[in-house]
């Protein structure tokens, strides 16, 4: 290692980044927008609040309990509904995916039932629903719970079976907190990747490959510029992502030496896959769309956007050899768990990957030319 | 002296292949230190194939090359600090200034202090020092490549054509800088298709053609020992002489201006055409006589032209 050549290399490649305002746009604003735009989606689901009609036609005192009762659990956004109109077409016509009708009678029977310990004086609340909506099922069975808790409420007895919930994460985490570990290794991966591809094939398409193949420049000295300069550009581009990350959504992340490990090792890893690629894909377009070929599967299936129990199990096991995985999960372990064994577990996979790749990507350099 | 004090580079029976293509075909030769060595050939001839495996870049399918005393495929690391080049087609980066160009180059070797501003001015470019290479005309950009070289003060240098694609004032640019190299006398191995080029510049040309060298000495010896004749011009003639100098004897080889140009042997056949001309009352407006150019020499030779067209390295003094 030759600290005087990779700094020579260093000035050039930031200067030629900083004077390419493409470059700069795809590295670091990017990841902020994919951030931005996913973190504001998801924010309004976390605090969910359904809308629900309901159509009480009882219209008592009583009956208007439920409805508060229904808007106490803080779930439902409570609409009421002409008890004139028919709740099906209304429904239909107000696209409603749900519509709540409380019967006739319900005061009736509920004081039968509550002062003679009526067995046959019940009520039938009926849901007119849209079962292609997506979001009715949720509806449903928080309404199914609120509805079980009444009833319980009215036969006195505490139930026998009580369920306790403890989560294996110390606290409660949010999901934009599980995905921005995911971001922060998609975009030093992307980067890492296409931009070790895209300046090695430069660079050998304009010749200059082969003028530095006469000077005493080493390949290690090479790829290790290019790990150094990928991981200056990692580093910036995560800060600001982190920054942006706490500042918009107040996320509550961990962030220690293991963010910086889990950056290094992902930049290692898919530098070296690029010098790989630059030897074997001669066309710089050829290279690029291997790249991508490279890059998007490992997007998609390796978890950085959602969880990959959300897959089929075999894509959780295709998942499992993807090397971003273990990028994803060792920075979701120290950043939103603080499970130390866990992001050592993590980092030891991609570690490996890591060197095995880097020395592969030194073999596959070549100065010479046939 | 030994045989590695006097000589640069040794190649000896060198011979590269891509697959069934023979680009160079079992060549040997010498290049003393401090000479300008001349391979002059046309597009695919194998020059740049030579001087590649020479300068570390490729490897060669047989053959030994020695430079500095040292097999070229297994002492790159020693070599490599002790040459300069220019590989054809020079480019950089884009976005760099030609001083940091400079210096991001001497930053790659070991142990030297170079002159920038000194090799800047040298290949002058002084006034260009704070120009990005992407905005520097091709006969700058030329320039700058010497310059970097040169930035290991090596002691063999190799411009594979270095002013091909110039336009020819960029041309004469660059062979005003090489020129000074000449005289600093650095070893320098030069590869070119422009016969003025190797006239002006080197002190050993080697002909090539078709992978084989076929002629090697100074550009004066080549020319003496290939010119038993002499080239005669008749300029502006009228249809009459053309007919007048065939019946003669003589046919005209090609010639970009339509002018009347025929091989003789000596002065006699010069006398014979003019008394023929005159005898015949046909009329021409200027006569030529000249020893034949390298152009015409290595035409002579290999029965093929340096250049496809009429341009080029024609009408050298
Ligand atoms: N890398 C290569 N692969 C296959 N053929 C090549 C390669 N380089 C050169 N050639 C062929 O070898 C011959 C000599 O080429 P080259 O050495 O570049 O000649 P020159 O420099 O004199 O123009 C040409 O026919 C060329 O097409
Ligand atoms: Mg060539």
């Amino acid at each position: 290692m030759n600290l005087r050549v990779i700094g020579a290399n260093l000035v050039v490649s930031i200067k030629s980044f900083y004077r390419e305002k493409t470059a700069m746009f795809f590295t670091f604003a990017f990841p902020i927008i994919l951030i931005l735009v996913f973190g504001t989606i998801f924010k309004d689901q976390e605090n969910i609040s359904f809308n629900l009609y309901v159509q009480d036609l009882d219209h008592t005192e009583t009956s208007a309990e439920i409805a508060k009762t229904l808007g106490s659990t803080g779930k439902f956004k409570i609409t009421q509904v002409n008890p004139a109109v028919d709740a099906t077409q209304y429904a239909r016509n107000h696209r409603l995916n749900l519509v709540l009708i409380i019967p006739q009678g319900y005061e009736r029977s509920y004081i039968q039932n509550l002062q003679y310990d009526d067995p046959n004086a019940f009520v039938t609340i009926t849901y007119i629903y849209d079962p292609s909506s997506a979001s009715v099922n949720t509806k449903m069975e928080i309404l199914n719970a609120v509805f079980a808790k009444l009833n319980q409420g009215l036969t006195g007895k505490p139930p026998f079976i009580r369920t306790a919930v403890t989560s294996i994460l110390t606290r409660k985490y949010r999901f934009i907190e599980f995905f921005i570990p995911g971001i922060i290794a998609m975009a030093v991966m992307t980067a890492s990747l296409a931009g070790t591809v895209n300046v090695n094939t430069e660079l050998r398409q304009k010749g200059i490959i082969r003028k530095l193949s006469t000077t005493p420049i080493t390949r290690t000295d090479w790829i290790l510029s290019n790990i150094v300069y990928q991981f200056i550009l990692a580093v910036i581009s995560t800060a600001a992502m982190l920054l942006v990350s706490y500042a918009v959504f107040k996320v509550n992340l961990e962030i220690n030496a293991w963010l910086p490990l889990f950056i290094l090792l992902d930049v290692f890893a898919f530098v070296g896959i690029g010098m790989i690629l630059t030897r074997f894909v001669q066309e710089a377009q050829s290279a690029a769309a291997a790249a991508n070929a490279i890059m998007f599967p490992m997007m998609f299936l390796s978890g950085s956007f959602f969880p990959i129990e959300m897959m089929p199990s075999f894509l959780q096991t295709f998942a499992r050899v993807l090397p971003l995985y273990y990028v994803n999960e060792g920075l979701r372990a120290s950043m939103v768990s603080a499970d130390n064994l866990a992001a050592l577990e993590y980092s030891g996979v991609i570690g490996a990957f890591a060197t095995v790749v880097f020395i592969l990507g030194i073999m596959a350099t070549k100065w010479e030319e046939d | 002296m030994t045989i590695e004090a006097e000589y640069a580079i040794e190649v000896e029976k060198l011979t590269k292949r891509y697959g069934d293509l023979l680009a160079v075909n079992d060549i040997s030769f010498n290049v003393r230190k401090g000479e300008v060595f001349a391979l002059l050939g046309p597009n695919g001839a194998g020059k740049t194939t030579t001087v590649e495996i020479i300068d570390t870049i490729r490897t060669p399918t047989s053959g030994k090359v020695r430079l500095l005393g040292m097999d070229v495929t297994k002492k790159k690391h020693d070599i490599v600090p002790r040459i300069g080049v220019l590989p054809q087609g020079f480019s950089s980066f884009d976005r760099i200034t030609v001083r940091s160009t400079m210096q991001y180059y001497s930053r790659l070797f070991c142990c030297i202090d170079p002159d920038i501003d000194g090799l800047i001015e040298l290949v002058n470019l002084k006034d260009k020092a704070e120009v990005q290479y992407k905005n520097l005309s091709g006969g700058l950009r030329q320039r700058l490549g010497i310059a970097i070289a040169l930035v290991n003060d090596p002691e063999v240098v190799f411009l594979d054509e270095p002013t091909t694609g110039l336009d020819p004032r960029a041309r004469r640019e660059v062979w005003e800088v090489l020129l000074g190299l000449k005289k600093k006398g650095k070893t320098v191995f030069l590869t070119t298709h422009y016969m003025e080029e190797a006239e002006l510049l080197a002190d050993t040309v080697a002909i090539v053609s078709k992978g084989k060298i076929i002629a090697t000495g100074s550009p004066v010896e080549l020319i003496e020992s290939n010119s038993n004749y002499l080239i005669v011009t008749l300029q502006s003639v009228d249809e009459k002489t053309l007919a007048v100098v065939r019946k003669m004897g003589f046919e005209p080889v090609s010639d970009p201006h339509e002018n009347i140009r025929v091989r003789v042997e000596g002065t006699d056949d010069v006398r014979k055409i003019l008394n023929g001309v005159e005898d015949a009352g046909a009329s021409f407006l200027s006569l030529d006589v000249r020893k034949p150019n390298l152009e015409e020499v290595f035409l002579k030779l290999t029965g093929e032209a340096l250049h496809e067209g009429p341009t080029g390295g024609m009408g050298a003094k």
